[in-house]
């Protein structure tokens, strides 16, 4: 397994599509900062204008807090897209560049094959998020400084400056097991699909349909608690003034358990399958 | 020692291989024709093991942990890597050496430079057939299957690939099958040859039997061959520079002995033998 994970990660550092997706992120977070550069404050005056009137608010609200809070909002959509897009090609490109028969025609064993490309995905993964919070915060608190974090969520919620700082790396940490869930699904659908372009779709797809069932009330309370889609978003309830940790400890146990069982179902089903 | 008993396979398309059985004994190389859709490719692809047939067996002769290598359909290679990586990453993942006189030695085995460092997408057609092979030779297996290795080779790439599969079966004492649809190349290095269509093996036999079995027309060049008398008491196509002969293997030394006699000086005599007339004689 060591010799096939090394193999795997010599090809993953050798393709190009993998410093496209470091630099992508890398976009996204210069967008937001740029924005907030030049069009943040006159939005955060008009917003909590009322507010100011009442309250005292120590520093700045347009700091790297803030900031972190809005880059750590690409978690919904733009960032576990571009992942999914490319930890999927982790399986896809061996199939269109015929390199799949080759590795299958050598004394390997196909589920340790399939097995090591899912470690390989998580790495990646994880390693996307670390880079993201990084640089967000590198260029966040460089550029912003530190103060208070204002957050719509139902209400608006007020941190101070540590306080918030603390839930943003917790937010980024529990954000990070929502990825790496999008990543096996999606590496399990290109098993599935074979075909890039089509995996693309089918990914895009499952991302749009569980962000959309984030917000469906199933009836059933079991299924409005376990079921994955639901599970999504602990990262943005340690937003709450009061979160609460359990509930988040137990969704992100139970989505790590979702994430398994795909990569089970995926190693199963690749075993199990023809090459060819 | 390759075998294939009894193999068959359907696809929802139809039926693919319709109880197909083959041999290929150790140090011998066979030839597969067939048209392209005949059932080539998945008759190599359960003999790999990639599809696993409906009915039949694949037998290997071989306790070592890779007994089977190969090509299928193209060279599979990591076009962004360079051929040392290449050859790098599929030694690394099934536990063979990797250090670099090992992976020069591979290179070389093939015939393949050492001092290309450029990835592989650059690399010409039979270069990386070249490098397929060489990635198909890694951890000895004791046979080896290339579907279509000369497509789109030039002639002289064609020359070397049947040089170096030559030099695999008579060195390495490797058992090799190869596919083509093209006669000419089959012919010059197999020595045994399978004829597949619609996915059953419609005729066999030792290359040169079978070739002298079913050769019924002859090309044949000579000074002044349009004019030849000997010729009247054969059927001829005339040609631009040939006249085609109507023949059998057996009459033609006669036939090149009568035009000598009548001061025909021939130059060349090339039998035309084509894969259709080798898939007709048995349906």
């Amino acid at each position: 397994m060591r010799l096939l994970l090394s193999a795997e990660l010599l090809k993953l550092l050798k393709q190009s599509k993998t410093y496209y997706a470091l630099g992508a992120i890398l976009v996204i977070e210069l967008l937001i900062l740029i924005t907030a550069y030049f069009q943040g404050s006159t939005i955060l005056d008009l917003l909590l204008d009322n507010l100011k009137q009442s309250f005292y608010f120590e520093g700045s609200l347009l700091n790297g807090n803030l900031i972190m809070y809005i880059v750590l909002n690409s978690l919904w959509f733009n960032v576990p897209l571009i992942l999914m897009i490319v930890t999927s090609g982790i399986v896809t490109d061996e199939y269109k560049d015929g390199t799949m028969q080759t590795v299958m025609l050598q004394a390997v064993h196909k589920w340790k094959f399939i097995l090591a490309k899912y470690i390989i995905a998580v790495l990646f993964t994880l390693l996307v998020i670390g880079f993201m919070m990084l640089t967000t915060f590198i260029l966040a608190y460089s550029l912003f400084g530190n103060g208070d974090l204002v957050v719509y969520l139902n209400t608006l919620n007020f941190f101070e400056a540590n306080d918030a700082f603390h839930r943003i790396c917790w937010a980024f940490a529990s954000g990070a097991i929502s990825m790496v869930f999008y990543c096996v699904a999606s590496l399990t659908l290109s098993i599935f699909i074979k075909e890039a372009a089509k995996t693309w779709i089918a990914a895009a797809l499952f991302l749009i349909i569980t962000t959309l069932l984030l917000k469906v009330d199933f009836v059933i309370p079991a299924l409005n608690r376990f079921f994955f889609p639901k599970l999504i978003d602990s990262w943005q309830q340690l937003f709450y003034y009061v979160p609460d940790w359990t509930q988040i400890l137990i969704n992100n146990a139970i989505l790590i358990l979702y994430t398994l069982a795909f990569a089970a179902v995926g190693t199963y089903v690749f075993h199990k399958k023809d090459i060819g | 020692m390759l075998a294939g008993n009894n193999l068959s396979k359907s696809y929802s398309s139809g039926k693919a291989l319709d109880n197909v059985s083959i041999h290929i004994p150790a140090g011998q190389i066979c030839g597969l024709l067939g048209r392209n859709g005949a059932g080539k490719t998945t008759l190599f692809k359960i003999l790999c093991g990639l599809v696993k047939p409906d009915q039949g067996q694949v037998v290997i002769d071989s306790k070592r942990s890779k007994p089977i290598g190969g090509i299928i359909e193209r060279p599979g290679l990591y076009n962004y890597l360079n051929a040392y990586d290449n050859i790098k990453i599929f030694a690394g993942i099934q536990g063979a050496a990797t250090d670099k006189a090992s992976i020069q030695q591979t290179l070389l085995k093939v015939g393949l430079p050492l001092d290309r460092k450029d990835p592989v997408a650059n690399f010409s057609l039979g270069m990386k057939q070249r490098l397929g092979i060489a990635i198909a030779l890694i951890n000895n297996p004791e046979c080896l299957v290339l579907d279509e290795p000369f497509s789109g080779l030039d002639p002289i790439g064609v020359a070397s690939l049947i040089a170096l599969i030559q030099q695999l079966a008579a060195e390495e004492n490797i058992a090799i099958l190869l596919s083509s649809h093209m006669m000419a190349e089959i012919s010059k290095c197999c020595h045994y040859i399978y004829v597949i269509e619609k996915g059953e093996i419609v005729n066999s036999g030792n290359t040169n039997e079978l070739i002298n079995r079913h050769i019924t027309s002859f090309s044949i060049t000579g000074k002044g061959i349009a004019a030849s008398a000997t010729l009247k008491d054969y059927s001829v196509e005339l040609g631009i520079n040939d006249a085609r002969v109507v023949c059998t293997a057996g009459k033609i030394p006669l036939l090149l002995n009568q035009l000598l006699q009548e001061g025909i000086e021939v130059s060349s005599c090339t039998p035309i033998l084509t894969l259709e007339q080798l898939i007709n004689k048995n349906i």
